[in-house]
């Protein structure tokens, strides 16, 4: 199952919805629940409190709602087969199902506590350089986010940037010192994540073993378009994830490539504490230069940038210069 | 004026301190001036939305806020009223939260006092700005614990200046950059340096600055127009009561403004937070012997910054 958060044209921008996608469609699943409570022996005055209460406005939320929510979403999916995703209504006739042109999307996550981009974690990585004994991470401020189809607009302070693919764990149960043999049942799935840097910036900050405004500014992170919910770990595992620029594949890779397992990572960095919406990117590697194949490509204005795995989907930008935007 | 944030019945409340020295309820008094002021029927609501519900929606809100709880104020002083326990409280009998208490951007400067610099054995001081995120779950409040988590053998002290962004900031000048500002208030940027080192042989640190309660701040935000040099204060540390830093906001290499007007190329937003890095007198930097001033479970750290106040945690076992 996929969901995506976004909102449509005719609402107030606060007023996100969750989308699950059925069938090639988008439906709103606030909506498709009430209905579903309405044709059920139970229904009530309450159908509308309860399904917002089970699709809140953000994924994080409705994730927090724990297993009774993944219950209420799977009798979506039931009903919806039984009915037909095209003959979806509201309780009293509004609009379910739409198609994804018709939605505004949003990145999946808007304000996450933890957005980490684990690095130094891929098999190029491994070859060129010493086993790192922790997996360590770097921040990317929830300020910086944006999805798929908004421009990557190239930052005035920088003369050289470049993209990296990553595979992002999304929490989906909150946890503390969790141990690793536990640490899959805090992972509710997966979404992609574009970590854009600006190399020069980056390299220097490096210098100081700090980085913060090579890694950080707008559209420095893109993230979904969905959340790819509850694979199982072996599809997640193997889930081959593709960086292409103007077409030329520059980066492919699937997280068994990386150094440390899902379980090492997730329980190294719930040491602090995670919760759900929390997400830990798992990327291709890093500050390595050069045309082979793994490393970040450098991008130009009027760039396409795409990053995409067959189950998740893809995030498509345009790179643009910064000259003339209202920022 | 001096803002808070403080805990009411387990609930996140923003206030302000009256002369003297008690905090009063932004909502309450606002809601109060506005229905005996301006005779206003629906005066909750609209103090709701004027106010915000949270520090950061308050310095969004931008000057019109700060106005109004200026007139909230004003209007009870007129009335001398006594504290009640609803809308007005002794400041001994609530919680204060850091007065931020999640920063949408918490940056720390590092490296950015020269006799801290030596200290940690660095050659010479960096060329531009060098600072790091400090997650903002870490924050904490000005008499909050700071916990020692059990992966960490030492954990270190910084005294701190944070400074407290107003205004939406991109690409400011540096003369331009204090007009930008909300406010000021005293901050500790605890450390793990050993988790610092294992983290920097391989990448950045990031959880070496980000456990839970590593980031003190407060006790209050202190408005700007309170502090028209900032330049000009003096900050301390003291550990169960023994001096360790002593220094002054005029020892630092890049100012305040040089601070904002660079961080500002990534975009600062109202209720961000830039910390100044702290001066010499740190656990890592005393020579030879770093052992005994590394904190233990027990105690008390106190950080102060000259007209903006003080901090007093004390570290526990987590």
């Amino acid at each position: 199952m996929k969901l995506y958060l976004g909102f449509l044209e005719s609402s107030l921008p606060h007023e996100t919805r969750i989308f699950g996608e059925v069938g090639g469609k988008l439906i709103d699943l606030k909506l498709a629940y009430a209905d579903y409570l309405s044709h059920t022996a139970n229904s009530s005055a309450a159908d509308y409190e309860l399904a917002r209460y089970y699709f809140p406005e953000t994924i994080a939320a409705f994730l927090n709602r724990g297993e009774t929510a993944q219950k209420a979403l799977d009798e979506i999916v039931f009903f919806a087969g039984r009915s037909g995703v095209a003959n979806l209504r509201g309780p009293a006739g509004e609009k379910v199902t739409y198609d994804a042109e018709e939605i505004r999307l949003l990145p999946p996550f808007q304000n996450p506590e933890k957005s980490f981009v684990i690095g130094f974690s891929d098999r190029a990585r491994k070859e060129a350089l010493p086993k790192p004994e922790v997996p360590t991470g770097f921040y990317k401020l929830p300020q910086t986010f944006v999805t798929g189809g908004a421009p990557l607009v190239w930052p005035k302070f920088s003369e050289e940037l470049d993209a990296d693919a990553c595979l992002a764990l999304v929490i989906g149960k909150a946890g503390k010192r969790i141990p690793p043999e536990q640490a899959w049942e805090h992972v509710a799935g997966a979404t992609l994540v574009v970590d854009v840097t600006a190399r020069d910036v980056n390299r220097r900050e490096g210098l100081t073993t700090n980085n913060l405004l090579g890694k950080n500014f707008p559209s420095s992170t893109s993230l979904g378009p969905p959340l790819w919910l509850k694979p199982t770990r072996k599809e997640l595992a193997s889930a081959v994830i593709q960086l292409s620029v103007d077409g030329s594949v520059r980066q492919q890779f699937a997280l068994s490539d990386c150094v440390f397992t899902i379980e090492q990572i997730v329980a190294r960095w719930s040491i602090l504490g995670i919760k759900p919406g929390d997400f830990l990117a798992i990327g291709a590697s890093m500050a390595l230069q050069g045309d082979r194949l793994q490393n970040p490509a450098p991008l130009k204005i009027g760039a396409k940038v795409v990053c995409s795995s067959p189950a998740i989907g893809e995030l498509s930008h345009p790179v643009v210069s910064s000259k003339g935007m209202n920022r | 004026m001096k803002l808070v944030t403080f805990v009411y019945k387990n609930h996140e409340r923003i206030g302000a301190l009256d002369d003297v020295g008690r905090i009063v309820d932004l909502h309450k008094a606002y809601e109060t001036y506005l229905c005996e002021a301006e005779c206003n029927p629906t005066a909750d609501h609209l103090a709701m939305v004027a106010l915000g519900r949270n520090m950061v929606e308050l310095l969004k809100r931008g000057a019109a806020s700060l106005e109004a709880a200026r007139k909230a104020l004003a209007h009870l002083g007129q009335k001398k009223k006594a504290a009640d326990g609803e809308t007005v409280f002794e400041c001994s009998t609530v919680r204060l939260m850091a007065p931020v208490p999640r920063p949408g951007a918490l940056i720390s400067a590092g490296k950015n006092f020269s006799d801290h610099v030596a200290e940690m054995s660095s050659t010479k001081g960096p060329a531009a700005p060098v600072a790091f995120l400090k997650l903002p779950g870490s924050v904490i409040g000005p008499e909050d614990d700071i916990s020692y988590p059990t992966e960490v053998k030492n954990l270190d002290y910084e005294v701190e200046l944070a400074v407290i962004i107003g205004k939406p900031c991109v690409d400011v000048t540096e003369d331009e950059a204090l007009q930008y500002v909300a406010g000021y208030a005293a901050f500790n940027d605890i450390s793990a340096r050993d988790v610092i080192r294992a983290e920097n042989k391989t990448g950045i640190h990031l959880m070496g600055k980000s456990f839970p309660g590593f980031a003190p701040m407060g006790p209050y935000l202190v408005t700007a127009d309170e502090i028209p040099d900032p330049q000009r204060l003096k900050l301390s540390l003291s550990v169960n009561g023994e001096k360790r830093q002593d220094s002054h906001l005029g020892y630092m290499i890049f100012k305040i403004c040089e601070m904002i007007s660079y961080w500002s190329q990534m975009g600062l937003n109202p209720g961000d937070v830039l910390t100044t890095g702290t001066p010499r007198g740190v656990a890592a930097g005393r020579k030879p012997d770093q052992t005994p001033w590394w904190l233990k479970p027990g105690d008390v750290v106190e950080a102060e910054v000259e007209k903006v106040g003080r901090l007093r945690n004390r570290v526990v076992v987590e």
